[in-house]
């Protein structure tokens, strides 16, 4: 079995995709169908946000990995030998 | 609601024995997927846009148009679960990599003894 560590960020992966899908679903799928005045509606942000918060991660997430290319080819990079 | 559910069923069988046998047998995989996906998007497209004037209820034309996105979110979360648990279920050998290190540990002072320089 993975030991301490691994076993404890493995684990909060889990759960941290486990409330995110929860929410996300309540929120796109199940909130249309609730009285406008329900009290659910409380713990949720404007529909907008449910379209505009995921492409901002995604923004996020491409910004990273091209970062991260960028500072292992700038590290991994030959000086020109000219004699 | 009922009404719905049962046409996208019926639609969902005639696609079914699509696969199976009227298309001419040149037809690639990729096309057949091309095929679906086409299909799925000009369904969502009618129901989020009204392109039919089927006038459903507006709760409904409210969940449809951001099905693609909530299908590539919740697609996202399945990775990130199943990443997340394969990480804590990994097999370590803890026993295993010791002997090895050890091992590792022999071979180079047996080599550094023959003259090898490290």
């Amino acid at each position: 079995m993975a030991t301490g560590v691994d076993q404890a960020a493995g684990m909060s992966l889990v759960v941290f995709s486990l409330v995110l899908f929860t929410y996300y679903s309540v929120w796109v799928i199940i909130l249309p169908f609730v009285a406008r005045d329900h009290f659910l509606h409380k713990y949720f942000l404007p529909r907008e946000y449910s379209v505009i918060l995921p492409g901002v991660a995604a923004i996020i997430l491409l910004i990273c990995v091209g970062a991260f290319a960028a500072v292992v080819l700038w590290k991994n990079r030959k000086p020109k030998k000219s004699d | 609601m009922v009404r719905v559910v049962l046409r996208a069923l019926s639609a969902w069988r005639l696609i079914w024995r699509l696969r199976g046998g009227l298309l001419p047998l040149t037809m690639t995989k990729l096309v057949e997927w091309l095929v679906g996906v086409s299909l799925v998007l000009v369904v969502w497209a009618v129901v989020s846009f009204d392109l039919l004037e089927l006038s459903l209820p507006p709760s409904y034309r409210e969940v449809a148009w951001p099905m693609p996105l909530y299908l590539l979110v919740s697609f996202g979360c399945f990775s990130l679960a199943t990443v997340g648990y394969r990480v804590a279920t990994f097999n370590d050998c803890e026993d295993a990599a010791k002997e090895l290190r050890e091992h590792i540990r022999e071979a180079k002072e047996d080599l550094r003894k023959k003259g090898l320089k490290m």
